[in-house]
């Protein structure tokens, strides 16, 4: 039995929670959370114990899984890595470039196993994009269009809203897009970008970002935190032998709309995508494998502190209206 | 009366468009067609049922109250000077120009011999974008803040992959409807752009992938993707779209996207069946009634046109500096 901590029980702590109790040879046999009643009510949801502090916490878990926001990331993963831990650590790997670098440099030093959690690699559609352009089914990729987002994200304590915390959306959220152009494409040589970031209008963000990749390729990504219209992914990628596609607002297995209840508001319209293992549990269990095998994961520390790169020289680029170079 | 129409050029493949509305459109009488390529000019003469011209000279001393122009778009600006010069109303193809000095010198030739000078912007007309357009001036999604537009298309080739002829490549040909749209629905002016291109579409000397950054007076901003990225076997043409981004809500519009889909096993394909309404139909008309003395509400200018053009000058102007430039 592999015994896994989590630290952080938001939404992203509940969905990894979910994807171990699936795996027959993990346990979920620690949690880890500052507000001390969600991390009760959780640890009696998933049968696990509540860390009484950090000591306690290392001493029931082979595998911490970092799921708090961002800007605890590195506080977290140094200290796992130094009680020689295996960690995943959730996306963005950290706030700044200096944070990803003593992550990396504390992964090298002891040696640790490590992976960034770019859940994005392991959903299936942008999976099967990756591998036929990797195959060159599509030719020379010319151009690149990525499109996500929704509504303004609302958390309990509110910490999307905090660019200090979060990064807004161009760390948060369009950091999925600009790891996968890199994981496909390659490397990136400038970047200019827009974003609404900085002109504070509450709880509402918006960017577009243009990326120049070193092949010569273009890739323009759209994260939204202003659509009220529900959250949708969508992308493009033009070759000289053809174009892929894909929406999720029109690509829908599953369409459920229930009727609203007798004296309540309107009803609501949920789409899905049903499948036998979710991308949550596709990464999880990738990572659980390294772990047995000794494999490295497919995600390095390097990806992750890549990733970051790529969103500050977007964020700059929004906040000084200049070119940046990489 | 009829308003009395001639085309120059059908260099332009929106030509045969536009001879089709001139034909069905009670208020005009389509009088003949000029071009540099005499047989062309007779072919398409012949096909419409209309006077071949065997010069643009004698055209223009025709009866002819009005001309299309419909060439290259290097040469748009020589045959609006002289269609200005023999006091001809004129309706000419996009983009305007492909130099801002043409485009100053035709600015000036129309205002100074009192005719009218229209640019070729059909999007304009759209029932879908003046719905958009409607809502946003009624404030229905807040304050604006940014918008996100396409106009791709499948590669045209021909002359329009001569940048000695089309003055560039995909950013030439595609950015200016939409830029366009954008100009008239926040009724501001772009004052800053920034652009990349590259060729790896068809790998020739012209850009196939072209991406525009738009800033606006008081500081909307807005990307503008006008590649020539649309493969051989898609569906259509291509596309004219437009989001806008406000602080109470979203629009988006995909103007052609009233549309049957067609899998055709004659053509061994799958195609788009268009049913909406004729814009091209909608701004002839209009070009029409401006001739004939109505005031025009919706058509673009020559200074629209120019505007819309000089965004796309600066596009290339920033791929060469490789930084935004002011417009």
């Amino acid at each position: 039995m592999v015994k896994v901590g989590i630290v952080g029980l938001g939404t992203m702590g509940r969905q990894h929670a979910e994807a171990y109790r699936q795996m027959p040879d993990v346990q979920l046999s620690v949690v880890y959370d500052h507000h001390r009643d969600r991390a009760e009510a959780f640890a009696r949801e998933f049968g696990t114990a509540v860390a009484r502090d950090w000591d306690d916490f290392f001493n029931q878990c082979e595998i911490v899984d970092i799921c708090t926001p961002t800007y605890r990331h590195t506080e977290y993963a140094l200290a796992a890595i130094q009680a020689g831990k295996a960690v995943v650590c959730e996306k963005p790997l950290a706030r700044t470039i200096e944070e990803c670098e003593q992550i990396v440099e504390a992964v090298h030093r002891h040696s640790a196993l490590f992976m960034p959690a770019h859940v994005l690699r392991f959903f299936p559609e942008y999976r099967t994009a990756h591998q036929m352009v990797k195959a060159g089914t599509l030719g020379t990729v010319a151009a690149v269009r990525m499109r996500r987002g929704g509504d303004f994200p609302r958390t309990k304590s509110d910490w999307y809203a905090d660019y200090e915390k979060s990064g807004g959306i161009i760390m948060d959220l369009i950091i999925h897009d600009l790891d996968w152009v890199r994981w496909t494409l390659g490397e990136v040589e400038r970047v200019y970008a827009k974003s609404l970031t900085f002109r504070q209008v509450e709880h509402l963000d918006y960017t577009l970002v243009t990326l120049r990749l070193r092949n010569g390729a273009v890739a323009h990504i759209e994260g939204t935190w202003c659509d009220p219209g529900g959250f949708r992914v969508a992308f493009e990628i033009c070759g000289d032998a053809g174009m892929l596609e894909y929406d999720s607002a029109q690509m829908v297995a599953l369409r459920i709309a229930r009727r609203a209840e007798e004296g309540q508001g309107g009803g609501v319209e949920v789409p899905e995508s049903p499948a036998v293992a979710n991308p949550y549990y596709l990464e999880l269990r990738h990572f659980i494998e390294c772990y047995r095998t000794g494999q490295q994961p497919e995600i390095t520390v390097e990806d992750g502190m890549e990733a970051v790169r790529l969103t500050l020289a977007a964020i700059e680029s929004a906040r000084t209206g200049q070119v940046i170079r990489l | 009366m009829k308003v009395k129409v001639g085309i120059m050029s059908f260099a332009h493949l929106h030509a045969d468009s536009y001879a089709h509305c001139l034909l069905t459109n009670p208020r005009a009488e389509f009088v003949g067609i000029a071009d540099h390529d005499r047989q062309r000019a007779q072919q398409k003469a012949q096909q419409y049922g209309v006077q071949a011209f065997d010069s643009y000279e004698s055209l223009l001393a025709s009866e002819v109250e009005a001309v299309i122009i419909c060439s290259e778009n290097v040469k748009h600006a020589p045959l609006a000077q002289m269609a200005a010069a023999a006091g001809k109303h004129i309706l000419c193809e996009k983009p305007l120009m492909t130099r801002m000095e043409d485009g100053q010198a035709m600015l000036a030739a129309a205002r100074g011999a009192g005719v009218q000078l229209f640019t070729a912007f059909p999007c304009r007309f759209s029932p879908a974008f003046q719905q958009l357009r409607a809502m946003v001036q009624a404030g229905e999604i807040g304050e604006l803040l940014a918008m996100r537009g396409t106009n791709r298309g499948v590669n045209p080739g021909g002359w329009f992959n001569d940048p000695e002829l089309a003055g560039g490549g995909a950013m030439m040909d595609h950015t200016v409807h939409v830029a366009d749209l954008m100009r008239l629905l926040t009724g501001k002016e772009v004052v800053e752009v920034y652009a990349e291109t590259n060729n790896l579409m068809y790998h020739g000397n012209f850009d196939d992938t072209a991406m525009l950054t738009l800033t606006f007076e008081g500081g909307i901003f807005a990307t503008l993707d006008s590649s020539w990225s649309r493969p051989r076997t898609f569906p259509t043409w291509g596309d004219v779209t437009l989001a806008v981004y406000g602080t109470r809500g979203v629009i988006e519009m995909d103007m052609f996207a009233q549309y049957l889909r067609h899998y055709d096993d004659r053509a061994g394909r799958i195609r788009q069946v268009f049913w909406g309404d004729n814009i091209d139909a909608l701004m002839v008309d209009e070009f029409l009634r401006a001739v004939a003395g109505e005031p025009a509400t919706t058509l673009a200018t020559g200074e629209d046109g120019y505007k819309a053009a000089a965004v796309a000058i600066a596009g290339y102007e920033s791929v060469r500096r490789g930084e935004p430039v002011r417009v």
